[in-house]
């Protein structure tokens, strides 16, 4: 009987060439970056066809992982030119998150400039927090990547190394609060229940065949998982096929739970994990929220329609 | 196909097991989708779940499946309808998996039911077979239509027995105890209950009880798999697999416990704590020594899933024999 021999996947037993972080060129050094973000509204299409109005960072010199519009990949000690132009109807500023960087509140039309100091290696999240809980509900929100000063492939300075790194920007939507924020109608943030959820801006199964979200990897490696929530509610993300080594939370060490197949990325925070991959195979990374990983209570594909990520070696 | 157990004649509590369970080693499950639960205010809702066959199934969620450490472990899943077993946390190959798109699913092709178009079937039974990794607590679920199945109670409990043999030690090595619980986290929206697909009726998800072992409200306090009761100074080893939709807080009525191990690997040293954050789809093991009298509620605080507020909480006893 090896009924199992016939499943075979068209990702499984290929080699993947070394591929990575797809935000910018690696560099050696600091040096002076110039970016602008402008905060827009957009309509969004979803995974069954869809279209949410959100509101969004969009970088016109690039772009962000998988379909978000913007993201940044700095080094530690970087200096940024930040401008931010509001293209909004109302007041926005640009956070991020667990650092005093910050603008004051851009009022719509105006533009500000922020120059700061790129913070320590690790992961963040920039968001608005000027419209509370709506900003990052609508969307306003992004991933920022901060790559150790020595320019090496570890997670900080003296930290974990790692031969290929992947970003997992998790994001929800709820449609009313979009069509209540596109009317101008009212919603009580109370009732916030989401029915969509993206991973850099998508869902399943084009995670699948997006180069910055399929996790593609070979046995052997160590592969750098940064889990970035952005969203507005927890994401237990559980790994199929593999435990992994939990390295930071927030950028702080993590020393007392550390060899997980599911953790929880709480509002609001970053998870670095390295993923030792010991087994070939095609597994799937998702949100054990279930209803996380349907689209409108739906499965398209017909397994799936939200957080889902594959891990392919 | 693997050899298989007749009609649950494994399945007894024994030793310091306050829990029903199949194995070592060799099951069989039955996919059923008959079950019903009465819940404390008299509702009663339908369940899918995993039953071992016999009358006196709990029907909601699966048996218990112990297997032991470095053994190769068998599961055969026996179903006419689109159902798998997903062995959550044991690392397992890809054939075993569970997830339809990959390893294919147990069952014939039902149409639109379990939106399984275009995968694999398998047959109406498979032996899921993979060698039991570390010891500790792991979790075993349907992976067809997840969200609604598994809402439906179609989850279990695996534990992985040490290597040794030993039935009062986690790991080899690790902490001994002198009486054993599960606590199998998980709620119940009625409205899904009347459902056969994920759809229109399963766009969003609003639990109105609140379990641990498929029983809420009044019904915990009675239920010897949940109640605690052990003589003053014993250790009790509660294994909490978190299987609902919401992450939950657990206290001991504000006895500290030892956090000794989660997602079957021990932590590197114990956490003492007094009030525990599990998120779902989490495992962690905890050790709780009996104080020197008197009666303690424990709670599981249900929360919202962006974690601000309690929306229910299960509260059952420890008391001190
Ligand atoms: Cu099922
Ligand atoms: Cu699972």
């Amino acid at each position: 009987m090896n009924r199992r021999d016939f499943i075979k996947t068209s990702l499984g037993a290929m080699a993947f060439m070394a591929s990575g972080l797809t935000l910018a060129p690696k560099r050696a050094s600091a040096a002076t970056v110039d970016i602008t973000l402008i905060a827009e509204g957009a309509q969004k299409t979803m995974v069954d066809e869809n279209t949410l109005y959100v509101w969004q960072f969009t970088d016109p010199n690039g772009k962000g992982p998988g379909v978000l519009p913007s993201g940044m990949v700095l080094l530690e000690g970087d200096t940024v030119n930040l401008t931010i132009q509001n293209n909004l109807d109302r007041p926005i500023n640009f956070t991020v998150e667990g650092t005093s960087i910050q603008t004051p509140n851009i009022n719509p039309g105006d533009s500000y400039l922020l120059t700061f100091t790129a913070p320590a290696a690790g992961s963040y999240v920039y968001c608005d927090t000027a419209n509370g809980f709506i900003g990052k509900a609508m969307g306003l929100a992004g991933p920022m990547v901060v790559m150790p000063a020595d320019g090496s492939s570890t997670l900080y300075q003296g930290g974990p190394a790692f031969d290929r790194q992947y970003t997992i920007f998790l994001q929800d939507y709820d449609d009313r609060l979009n069509a209540a924020i596109a009317n101008g109608g009212t919603y009580n943030i109370d009732d916030y229940l989401p029915n969509y959820y993206t991973v850099n801006g998508l869902s399943y199964p084009d995670t699948k065949s997006d180069g910055d979200t399929l996790i593609a990897m070979n046995v052997g490696e160590n592969v750098a998982i940064r889990l970035m929530n952005g969203g507005t509610i927890i994401y237990p993300m559980h790994f199929h096929g593999y435990h992994v080594n939990v390295i930071s939370r927030n950028r702080t060490p993590v020393t007392d739970v550390i060899d997980k197949d599911t953790i929880n990325v709480g509002v609001g925070e970053c998870v670095d994990v390295i993923l030792p991959v010991i087994q070939a195979g095609a597994y799937p990374l998702h949100t054990h929220y279930v209803p996380g990983v349907t689209a409108n209570g739906v499965y398209v594909n017909p397994y799936g329609g939200g957080l889902i990520v594959m891990l392919a070696s | 196909m693997g050899r298989r157990n007749n009609g649950g004649g494994t399945t007894t509590t024994s030793g310091v097991r306050t829990f029903a369970f199949e194995g070592p080693d060799i099951v069989t499950v039955r996919a059923r989708m008959d079950g019903s639960i009465n819940l404390s205010d008299g509702t009663s809702v339908r369940t899918w779940y995993f039953g071992s066959g016999f009358n006196g199934d709990r029907q909601w969620g699966g048996p218990v499946i112990e297997v032991t450490e470095g053994n190769i472990a068998e599961i055969t899943l026996f179903s006419g309808m689109p159902h798998t077993i997903h062995l959550h946390g044991l690392d397992v190959d890809q054939a075993n998996d569970g997830v339809p798109s990959t390893s294919g699913y147990v069952g014939r092709p039902m149409g639109n039911f379990g939106r399984v178009d275009g995968y694999t079937s398998l047959g109406t039974s498979y032996t899921y077979t993979f060698k039991a990794p570390h010891a500790g607590t792991y979790q075993y679920h349907c992976h067809v239509d997840t969200v609604l199945h598994y809402e439906m109670s179609m989850f279990g409990t695996i534990i992985v027995r040490p290597a040794s043999g030993s039935l009062t030690t986690i790991w080899d090595g690790g902490p001994s105890f002198d009486k054993e619980y599960v606590w199998q986290l998980g709620t119940v929206d009625p409205s899904w209950h009347t459902q056969r697909v994920s759809g229109a009726g399963t766009v969003r998800y609003n639990p109105k009880y609140f379990l641990i072992n498929g029983v809420d409200g009044s019904n915990l306090f009675n239920d010897s798999t949940v109640a605690i009761s052990a003589p003053a100074g014993q250790t009790v080893l509660i294994r909490l697999n978190q299987t609902s939709y919401q992450p939950a807080v657990v206290k001991m009525g504000g006895l500290s416990f030892d956090v000794v191990a989660s997602d079957g690997r021990p932590l590197p040293q114990p956490l003492t704590k007094t009030s525990l954050y599990i998120s779902p789809g989490e495992r962690y093991d905890i050790l709780l020594t009996m104080p020197a009298s008197g009666t303690y509620y424990a709670t599981v605080d249900y929360y919202d899933i962006k974690g601000r507020n309690v929306i229910g909480t299960a509260v059952t006893t420890i008391t001190v024999l």
